[in-house]
């Protein structure tokens, strides 16, 4: 090591000019949104799950960025019930994420479609990046909507009326089988991809993390419904051997 | 593994570099790199140029896309010398659109179907490939799928033929910079136009660039796997104008020694990790 003390001694530098033109690289942004419900069915243990559920997801998914080669995932949350509100309005990076809890709305009620109209505006035309993969979207819900006359499904078409909400993929965890609704396939808009089911607060945690690393892996991978469907089911083998994969129209 | 920046040099005329890497996703499951590049100079004046980079499908059903790719730059630059040839009694950007519609896209297209056939003869599937056509229930050219961004270059006119994803970017000699070749809305980043499509001639974009009336610094074709990885949002016009400057202060013999670690950083993991290729055209000033 030189001594820099001596009149010798001389610092490396490097040539000044730019990284490359543009101004440098980054990694394909992932918009992943989760849905909560937080009306008040939600309160005491189910919430507790819920937010368990999602700080538990959390770092397993900032795993899964880091071992895969093309995706930097972006978390947003929106909490919705009788009216939306964002919990995580900008996307933060989800290895910079700090979970902090989510609160049930006393006496809220189930209203979907003005959440879905939220994430709408959230991701609709010109929002995002144009090299953003397709964006993902997980609804967290305990109970079927409680909008009236056709609040859901005009709700739901203004979230796919435009390209990148068309192409999201949607995924809906339902919190207790009576949650489990045609509703719910409605917005998943699939008849291939299957509502999840936890049976039991318990089971929430191992569901969030079956879905969201599922949807992450989807949104590489173009339209292969089967590698989801395994995914979500438990058997797919989920390496990031699955992803980054385009085909044609 | 990225190929050294290569040139085409000497006076006047178009000089052509490229580059291309293959992309990290692609090194971590052992799959090739995707992507061809090539370019033919016609003359001794290099005053007629043609270029093509093309981007053959990473999905799992287009098994063959590095063999789809290849043979569409070789296809393509093979029409591309025969239209070249044609627009010297071309007058207005018009006609020279129309004819690259009649002629120069229905060639491709052709003559990439019969080398695709003549591959599969040559070396039909094994079984393994075999069972993935059937599993996807695809014809055999749905296996070489592959996009193709194709330059005709010549003393006035510039004209680009694209299918599928993939970025051409005009540098002006004033300093402008544009992204000639119409958008299409159905490229959402997954699903992309092919030659390996069913009435393909009629997904390709055309632009025609009339040099008398827009002088051209540069043409950029690049592979998707270049503009995903692009921090800047838009990214053309940072990338472009950073381009021109470049050029325009330190030459183009810089930007060619460089153009490898540029393809390098767009296919690693920090980037798109996607295979990348850039072919670069500079017009002599």
């Amino acid at each position: 090591m030189p001594d820099r003390s001596t009149s010798e001694w001389q610092p490396v530098i490097a040539e000044s000019e730019p990284v490359m033109p543009g101004g440098g690289v980054a990694r394909r942004p992932l918009h992943f949104i989760i849905m909560a419900d937080c009306s008040g069915s939600m309160t005491g243990d189910r919430m507790q799950a819920l937010n368990y559920a999602i700080a538990d997801m959390l770092p397993q998914l900032a795993d899964w960025e880091r071992d895969q080669l093309v995706a930097q995932v972006m978390v947003r949350v929106l909490g919705f019930a009788t009216v939306p509100m964002w919990h995580v309005p900008d996307p933060v990076p989800v290895a910079e994420m700090r979970w902090k809890a989510l609160h049930a709305v006393e006496g809220g009620y189930t209203n979907m479609g003005p959440a879905f109209r939220e994430v709408a505006a959230a991701i609709g035309p010109d929002r995002l990046e144009s090299r953003a993969l397709r964006p993902a979207i997980l609804l967290v819900t305990d109970g079927r909507p409680t909008d009236l006359g056709n609040e859901f499904a005009d709700g739901l078409a203004a979230l796919t009326s435009f390209p990148a909400g068309q192409a999201a993929l949607r995924l809906a965890i339902a919190i207790g089988r009576d949650a489990k609704s045609e509703f719910l396939d409605q917005f998943i808009g699939d008849p291939t991809v299957p509502v999840i089911v936890a049976g039991n607060t318990e089971e929430i945690a191992e569901r969030l993390v079956a879905a969201s690393i599922a949807v992450s892996r989807l949104s590489e991978s173009g339209a292969d419904h089967g590698a989801l469907v395994s995914q979500l089911l438990g058997t797919g083998s989920g390496g990031p051997e699955d992803s980054e994969d385009q085909t044609i129209l | 593994m990225t190929n050294p920046a290569d040139q085409s040099t000497g006076p006047g005329g178009w000089d052509v570099m490229t580059a291309s890497t293959r992309g990290a996703a692609h090194e971590a499951t052992g799959r090739p790199n995707q992507d061809a590049q090539g370019w033919r100079i016609l003359d001794p004046g290099r005053q007629l140029v043609i270029g093509a980079v093309a981007d053959g499908h990473g999905h799992s059903r287009h098994f063959r896309s590095e063999r789809g790719s290849r043979l569409a730059v070789e296809q393509g630059c093979e029409a591309g010398a025969a239209f070249a040839t044609t627009l010297g009694g071309l007058i207005d950007a018009d006609e020279v659109a129309a004819a690259a519609r009649a002629a120069l896209v229905p060639r491709v297209v052709e003559t990439w179907s019969r080398a695709v056939a003549e591959d599969y003869g040559r070396a039909p599937f094994s079984a393994e490939e075999e069972a993935t056509r059937v599993m996807y229930d695809d014809e055999a050219v749905i296996a070489y799928g592959s996009t193709l961004l194709l330059l005709v270059l010549g003393p006035r006119w510039a004209v680009v033929a694209q299918i599928g994803d993939g970025d051409v970017v005009l540098l002006h000699a004033d300093g402008g910079v544009e992204a000639p070749v119409p958008e299409d809305p159905s490229l959402d980043g997954h699903y992309t136009t092919s030659l390996c499509q069913s009435g393909a001639a009629d997904s390709f974009r055309v632009a025609v660039i009339d040099r008398s009336e827009t002088p051209i610094l540069g043409l950029l074709a690049a592979t998707d796997g270049f503009g995903n990885a692009q921090a800047a949002e838009p990214w053309q016009e940072a990338v472009g104008t950073d381009l021109s400057d470049m050029l325009r202060s330190k030459g183009a013999g810089w930007v060619r020694d460089r153009l490898g670690s540029w393809t390098e950083q767009c296919a690693s993991s920090e980037g798109s990790g996607d295979d990348t290729t850039v072919l670069l055209a500079v017009a002599d000033q």
